[in-house]
């Protein structure tokens, strides 16, 4: 019962932490995705008087990935069942070319703007449109969730820690003696831990078996598979056992330096 | 570590908990191989400092203080872990693992220095049946008398066969069976073995079929009396 008791008082801090991570790690990835996606589907529209080409448009800016050019008749269709009274087949010869510029990341407020400043230093290019309002509210939305994220996980970190450093006072009490007469037979540091670092590891397997079970569990419910279905978003079980792999070494890190300030406090034999 | 040399070696010791409060001070003295040492005086004299002193408990401020010629003024933790494994230590209040069995707790020096378990579980069964206990095994150490006790914790300071037994007054709260089962033990081990005993005590058992010397502690200063 007692030895339940001290598996548990370490299981839970461990858990809430490593929850927490693995919380973090699912946004970042979310998000990730999120932009690569936003990107792929966000454009610029160049319009230039001189025909422009990839190489010229990545030779002053390498994160453009992809140009089209928007087919002249399409324009003129818009115009045409938009009724505007003109000779078509005469401003077809006096249209500039139109371009959507794709870009291979999801650019932050500033970067765009310094894009289309140096689209607009382009011989021929007389417009570029960033369409910045749409792209900023996206993209504010996004560093807003990132910051939310990384708030809880602080949170909860530090309240975990706490927690942590209360099994270890609570191991103090109970290890100190017997730590103490192995240390008088000349007992090395390794052979006195022995037990906590054995305990340690056992409830950092469990915590993150733990984790893996609950975000399996819910990564599996259908609601939140429609939720990243709808944004084209995977996060694969190959994903999150890599990610238990990073838990696990957090978790051994966690309780190794437990282990070692537990010696540390140890009342020192000369 | 032969015989009729020199186990430990005090030179000017001076002993403190507080500072300028001296427990032992310019003291003198040496302790052959092989040996069997009382060291006696009054309640609150130092006696049980100077024998913390030996296993490294208490730093020396103040002389020299040498034991199996390693000096312990200055020893480094890993040092004074390796020079453990030569001591075999027997305390007043017998300083069991209560958590342990007696099994693991006569155990415990055989692992410290690394044997299998097959040669720990052999050396074990036949110190248990020295010190009459054979049979509690698997019993923990509230579950036994004090006399009990202290006869697991000697044949743990027993187990790997020290150079040196140091005890603090082994038999001060034992019954006279258990007082007999550990002098015996002593003596045999001192007699059989060579092994330097050094005991902390009021008063010498009267009936001791070893030759003895014996310290005398007061006002600090270690003298040899005999």
């Amino acid at each position: 019962m007692r030895s339940l008791k001290n598996h548990i008082s370490l299981i839970i801090p461990l858990f809430a932490i490593l929850f927490a991570v693995e919380f973090y790690f699912i946004i970042s990835k979310i998000i990730s995705e999120y932009e690569v996606n936003l990107s792929k589907d966000y454009s610029i529209i160049v319009v230039s008087k001189k025909p422009l080409t990839l190489p010229e448009l990545k030779a002053v800016e390498p994160d453009i990935a992809l140009i089209q050019e928007v087919d002249s008749d399409l324009i003129i269709k818009r115009l045409k069942q938009n009724g505007v009274d003109v000779n078509y087949e005469e401003l077809k010869n006096f249209l500039p070319h139109f371009y959507k510029v794709y870009l291979s990341s999801f650019p932050s407020a500033d970067m765009l703007e310094h894009i289309k400043q140096v689209l607009r230093g382009i011989d021929g290019v007389t417009r570029v449109e960033t369409f910045t309002k749409v792209h900023e509210k996206m993209y504010h939305f996004l560093i807003f969730l990132k910051k939310i994220s990384k708030f809880f996980l602080g949170i909860i970190f530090v309240t975990s820690i706490m927690l942590v450093f209360k099994q270890i006072e609570i191991w103090n009490l109970e290890h100190s003696e017997r730590m103490y007469i192995m240390a008088l037979f000349g007992a090395p540091l390794w052979m006195r831990n022995a037990i906590l670092i054995k305990l340690s590891v056992i409830d950092t397997v469990i915590s993150t078996i733990l984790v893996y079970l609950i975000y399996s569990y819910l990564l599996s419910t259908k609601y939140l598979k429609e939720l990243l279905g709808f944004e084209n978003i995977t996060i694969s079980s190959q994903d999150l056992l890599k990610d238990m792999g990073w838990l696990f070494a957090l978790g051994i890190l966690i309780s190794v330096v437990n282990v070692l300030i537990v010696s540390w406090r140890q009342p020192k034999i000369a | 570590m032969s015989r009729e040399k020199n186990v430990i070696i005090a030179k000017d010791l001076y002993l403190e908990y507080k500072k300028d409060v001296p427990i032992i001070k310019d003291s003198t003295f040496s302790i052959k191989s092989g040996s069997f040492v009382f060291i006696t005086g009054p309640s609150g004299s130092g006696k049980s400092t100077l024998l913390k002193s030996f296993y490294g408990e208490l730093k020396p401020k103040g002389g020299n203080l040498q034991i199996g010629g390693v000096s312990l003024n200055d020893i480094k933790s890993s040092k004074l872990a390796f020079l453990r494994k030569y001591l075999g230590i027997i305390f007043q209040d017998y300083k069991l693992i209560k958590e342990w069995t007696v099994e693991k707790n006569v155990m415990l020096p055989l692992l410290i220095a690394g044997y299998s378990k097959d040669v720990c579980e052999a050396q074990t069964k036949r110190l248990l049946k020295h010190v009459r206990l054979s049979g509690k095994e698997n019993y923990y150490p509230l579950e036994l008398s004090g006399g009990e006790q202290q006869r697991v914790a000697m044949a743990r300071a027993l187990a790997h066969n020290p150079v040196i037994i140091l005890a603090d007054e082994p038999t001060g709260n034992l019954d006279e069976y258990s007082s007999r089962v550990i002098w015996n033990l002593l003596e045999g081990a001192n007699e059989q073995l060579g092994t330097t005993v050094v005991v902390v005590t009021h008063s010498i058992p009267n009936n001791l079929k070893v030759p003895f010397k014996h310290f005398y502690i007061e006002n600090g200063t270690v003298y040899e009396i005999s």
